[in-house]
Formats: C-alpha cells, structure tokens, sequence
C-alpha cells in the first residue's frame, strides 16, 4: 500500500492562478504535463508543456523530477 | 496518481485548457525538432537560434514595410528591436564559448534555419493567427503566438538535448521567451 497517496493533496488552480504561478518560476523549475491525447495537445497546449497522456503517466512519470512542483491538466 | 509516486507538490489547473485563457503553443510534438534533434554543439544551437530571432526580426520589418497605421508600425518596429536584443544576447553567448569576437555581419554569413522563431514559416503564422493588421490588439496578439510557439519549442528541444550546457542554454532562452510574452501580455492588458 502506498500511504503517501492519501497524504499528499493535489492542489487545484483555476487558469489565471496556474498563469501566475508558472510566471515566478523558471521553466527548469516544474514539470508542466499535458496528460490528454496527441491529437488535443496538437489542436493546443500550455507552452512548455510536456505532453503524456493519462494512460502512459504510471509508465512515464520517472521522465519527471518528483521534486519540483509539477502542473498537470 | 503522481502523488503516490513520490511527487510533493502536484497541481491540477482546473478547467483543463478550457480555463487557461491565455497564449497556447499548436503543433504536434516534434514541430520544428528538425533544428534540434538533441546531439547538436552548444555552437550549433546558437547558429540555430539565432537565425530563429532573425526570422523574426525579419518578418517584422517586413511589416513595417507594408502597414500604413502608424501605431501599428511603431509597435513593429518596437517588436523588431526587441529581436535585435534576443540576437545580440545570442552572439555574446557564442563569443563567450569560442573566446572570440565575431559581428553580427560574419555570424549571419553561416548557413541559417528559414524558419521562424518557434518553428513556423510567415506564411504558417499569418495562417494561423488570421491577424487584422490594422489592429494593434491583433498585432500583439500575433506576437504573443510566436513567442508562446516559441517558448514551446526551446522547451521541447531542452528536454530532448543529451548535453547539459546545450539544455541550460535552451532553457535560458525559453526564460527569455516567456520574458518576452509577460511584456507583450502586459501591452495587452
């Protein structure tokens, strides 16, 4: 069982607080991930973001640094 | 998900892209990575670079060329300028690694992307972004979508460089773009 799940909250921000928050902070400082598919990160996606669809993320989360903040949308 | 990953601090942006109101990168994922495949020099990223902004300070002359609304001009030409910078910030990096003084005249003799910054052509940009280009707002708004490409792309190339300094480098001038794109957003507001 990881416990760690149940104690760590994911914080929710509405666009303009996610804007802000990424505005402080160098690119090198967060993972910004972009969990839809392919063809909606074609269409348009946050500069900068790291495109990994949802199905992939258990598999590919040790692309990122659990570190830093990381945005997800 | 990420959480039970050992990630501390996971945001979710509500709303998805729907709430983001804001400049938003299109294309797939390697748009524009043939400039930068992850196993060039720091050298050759900055050639590469560099050509970038000077697409783009082009492109902006070029406007200048053909707008007849004064402001509008005025905000190229500010535009232009603002390149210039971005290139000079370039050359001096490129000085610095080869311990050297080259000008802008002999950096521009080497072989340059045709791109634009963020990995469009003009004819894509002005495609893409239909602009009224009587309409300052419209202006800006295009400039915005060049640097938010922009950004993107420098990101992108970053996170597939197998070299360090090559990455900080990109990183820094994704910085810059997103530097860039605070300004501009501000002449929005």
């Amino acid at each position: 069982m990881r416990w760690k799940q149940f104690f760590t909250p994911v914080q929710s921000m509405d666009g303009l607080e996610t804007r802000k928050f990424l505005e402080q902070l160098s690119g090198d400082d967060y993972n910004l991930i972009d969990v839809r598919q392919p063809g909606e990160y074609k269409d348009g996606h946050l500069p900068g973001a790291k495109l990994i669809p949802l199905g992939d993320l258990a598999d590919r989360a040790r692309e990122l640094d659990p570190d830093k903040p990381t945005v997800v949308y | 998900m990420l959480a039970g990953k050992g990630f501390g601090k996971v945001i979710n942006m509500a709303g998805g892209i729907k709430g983001w109101n804001s400049e938003t990168a299109v294309g797939p994922e390697d748009l524009g990575l043939s400039l930068f495949t992850g196993h060039e020099s720091l050298e050759e990223v900055l050639v590469i670079a560099y050509s970038l902004e000077k697409g783009l300070f082009d492109f902006y002359i070029s406007m200048t060329e053909i707008i007849t609304d004064t402001k509008v001009r005025q905000l190229f030409n500010q535009l232009s300028t603002i390149e210039i910078k971005h290139q000079e910030r370039v050359l001096a990096e490129y000085n610095d690694l080869k311990k050297n003084h080259i000008t802008r005249e002999e950096f521009e003799q080497q072989p340059a992307a045709t791109m634009m910054e963020g990995g469009l052509t003009t004819e894509e940009y002005l495609a893409l972004y239909k602009p009224d280009l009587d309409s300052i707002r419209d202006v800006v708004s295009l400039a915005m979508g060049i640097e938010g490409q922009a950004l993107d792309l420098y990101s992108r190339a970053a996170d597939r460089a197998s070299n360090k300094e090559v990455k900080n480098s990109l990183l820094k001038i994704a910085d810059e773009e997103r530097a860039h794109l605070r300004q501009l957003g501000a002449l929005l507001d």
